[in-house]
């Protein structure tokens, strides 16, 4: 039997978040060669977006274009998801795991009476048939898997746990499903800030992260860490040490207390490695720590290190990796 | 202002993780349970509410298995809050968060309350699901990853930032509302001995399984399973980098990271 697949797309001041184009990768991985996986998207960007998120591999693509869902709240996404999903005759519904889609995922198995697993990083099946996933648990301290035990499911993929398919050329139709997302005046998002210094990719999401701890010193040292994040093209964290400090804000700060991250490559400059800091890192793909303590606890999770003194190294790694990536 | 705070005994940060005989969950044996991070977090927002507004009471509520979960509920009360409730389930690990959404919404459906806070993911299962699940149930709005709450009383409205990727957002809702909050931005306090001993002889409201599995009819059973825990395989230690100028370290590092983990931008 065919089942059916509805892929949730996520736009963001008009664009498609790569993080979506990995939700279609993810439902690939799940579904059979004659499932039919649809996607969604809404806001008045949806259309526009649409073949972009089409050519990831969709058969069609259903586009809600009411305006009142530019940033939608999630009781109001999970509304639109829903009837969907039930117009669809889903069984599966497959998300990515951003602040947004989190918060979504929730309601829409509340909603639609469905099993919901987020923080995904693999998909199989198990002999019976039955949906089998991994996921980080404990902050990456150990992988749990499981089993949907429901005929519907809601599942929100890892940022970076799953390749974005390469893009085909797509004649997929773009359907509209109508607005009508509910009475409005029950709470609203007011408007979004930047953090400062948050020019480079969002730390959630990012491919590389750099973050710096207490061995940096002061506020104004922190521009080191901030240099060598902009030449790899990373985000850049910090432990609780300098968001305690004041040097960064707390929306900066990785660990049991702060985020977790999944990036490809997780660099560690004059960070001890506190349990409270792995548990936010260590699922991290490769770990590179810095720190002039050969002792440091970082070392033993980190694959490569450096033991020296920050203030020397940063500088010429930062040099180093600008002169190989042909940075002016 | 009734505040409903709810909450979830997790292993403490410092446990070692083992997984149990069969391979599939964490081993409860040994383990020391307390009342971590996010629900820490919520517990004091809770109180800080309460004491900017006069008259409020909070109200700790947590689903799960005797006798941790009531040991985090007489935390709570120890903290401040005004009054518990235990509504218990058998299994020795709570299988789903949306099963814990549906039971906190079947007893909170029956009360009055302005706000319900929560974590914005419990320490163990980092799911992230529970807020969500309970506000769509109890048809509420919900906001995830909020900060900085604060309450407007002649308009009966929270305002508060939430963390998004890349920044924050501000955002506002009226009252009847669920909230997950984002991490210890708030500087949880401490329990006094005093309170810690008067917590003590607290009466805990209880609400049998029964009586929860009744209310949910076929959506008491839960929709996942734990059919696997594994701990990773120690990393085998750092390759230390020898070099004699900072220069030298940074081209080996980069040639390593090009090379050999294939991870340089
Ligand atoms: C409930 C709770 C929650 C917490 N949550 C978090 C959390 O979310 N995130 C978090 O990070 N922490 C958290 N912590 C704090 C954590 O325990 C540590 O205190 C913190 O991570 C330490 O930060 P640090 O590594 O920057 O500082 P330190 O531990 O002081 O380490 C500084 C490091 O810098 C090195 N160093 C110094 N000078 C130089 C130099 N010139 N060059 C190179 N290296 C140098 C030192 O050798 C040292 O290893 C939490 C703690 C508690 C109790
Ligand atoms: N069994 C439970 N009882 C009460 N509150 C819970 C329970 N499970 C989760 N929560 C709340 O929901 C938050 C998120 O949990 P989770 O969805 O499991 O990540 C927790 O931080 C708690 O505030």
């Amino acid at each position: 039997m065919t089942a059916r697949v509805l892929v949730i797309g996520e736009i963001r001041d008009g664009h498609l978040l790569a993080s979506s184009l990995e939700a279609v990768g993810a439902a690939r991985a799940c579904a059979g060669p004659s499932d039919r996986l649809e996607g969604l998207l809404v806001g008045p960007a949806a259309a526009a977006a649409s073949p972009a998120f089409a050519a990831a591999g969709l058969a069609s693509v259903a586009c809600v274009a009411d305006a009142a869902l530019e940033r939608p709240t999630p009781w109001a996404w999970s509304r639109a998801i829903v009837a969907a999903a039930t117009a669809a005759g889903a069984e599966l519904v497959i998300l990515a795991g951003t602040a947004a889609g989190r918060d979504v995922a929730g309601r829409v198995a509340a909603r639609w009476e469905a099993a919901a697993v987020t923080g995904v990083t693999a998909i199989g099946r198990a002999p019976g048939g039955r949906l089998r996933l991994s996921r980080p648990v404990f902050g990456g301290r150990a992988t749990q898997e499981v089993e949907v035990a429901a005929p519907r499911a809601v599942l929100a993929v890892r940022p970076h746990a799953f390749p974005a398919p390469a893009p085909t050329a797509s004649a997929a139709p773009a359907t509209e499903l109508p607005g009508g997302t509910g009475p409005e005046g029950d709470g609203r998002i007011l408007g979004f800030e930047h953090v400062e210094g948050g020019a480079g990719p969002d730390l959630g999401d990012a491919a590389v992260v750099v973050s710096g701890g207490r061995g940096v010193r002061a506020a104004d040292n922190f521009s080191l860490i901030e240099e060598l994040a902009r030449s790899l093209g990373a985000a850049v964290g910090a432990s609780r040490a300098v968001t305690d400090a004041g040097w960064r804000p707390v929306s900066y700060q990785v660990g049991q207390t702060g985020k977790s991250v999944t990036p490809q490559l997780y660099v560690a400059v004059g960070i001890s490695g506190a349990i409270q800091h792995l548990v936010g890192m260590v699922s991290s793909r490769v770990i590179v720590a810095i720190n002039s303590d050969a002792q440091a606890p970082i070392f033993r999770v980190a694959d490569y290190g450096i033991v020296g003194d920050l203030f020397a190294i940063v500088p010429a790694l930062t040099r180093e990796v600008r002169r190989v990536r042909g940075i002016a | 202002m009734e505040i409903v705070v709810c909450i979830k005994p997790v292993p403490d940060a410092e446990t070692r993780l083992r997984a149990n005989p069969a391979g599939t969950a964490l081993d409860g044996e040994g383990v020391k349970w307390a009342l971590a991070g996010y629900d820490e977090s919520a517990v004091e927002q809770a109180l800080l509410l309460k004491e900017a507004n006069p008259g409020s009471r909070v109200r700790a509520v947590s689903f799960g298995p005797a006798p941790r979960t009531e040991e985090v509920l007489r935390a709570a009360l120890a903290l401040g809050a005004d009054g518990a409730t235990f509504l218990e389930h058998p299994a020795e690990v709570v299988p789903d968060p949306l099963l814990a959404a549906r039971a906190v919404a079947a007893h909170l459906g029956r009360a009055t309350w302005d706000l319900v806070l929560v974590g914005k993911q419990a320490g163990d299962d980092e799911a992230g699901l529970f807020g969500g699940a309970l506000a769509e149930l109890v048809d509420a709005p919900s906001f995830g990853g909020v900060m900085a709450l604060t309450y407007d009383a002649s308009a009966r409205r929270f305002t508060f930032r939430r963390s998004v990727e890349g920044g924050a957002e501000a955002a506002e809702v009226p009252g009847r509302a669920v909230l997950a909050l984002q991490q210890a931005w708030n500087d949880p306090r401490t329990a006094k001995l005093p309170n810690i001993l008067k917590s003590r002889r607290a009466t805990i409201d209880k609400v049998a399984w029964a009586t929860t599995a009744g209310a949910l009819g076929p959506l008491g059973t839960p929709t996942t399973q734990s059919v696997g825990f594994r701990l990773p395989a120690p990393r085998s230690g750092a390759k230390m980098i020898d070099y004699r100028t900072p220069e030298e370290a940074a081209e080996k590092l980069v040639r390593l990271l090009q090379e050999e983990a294939k991870v340089f931008p």
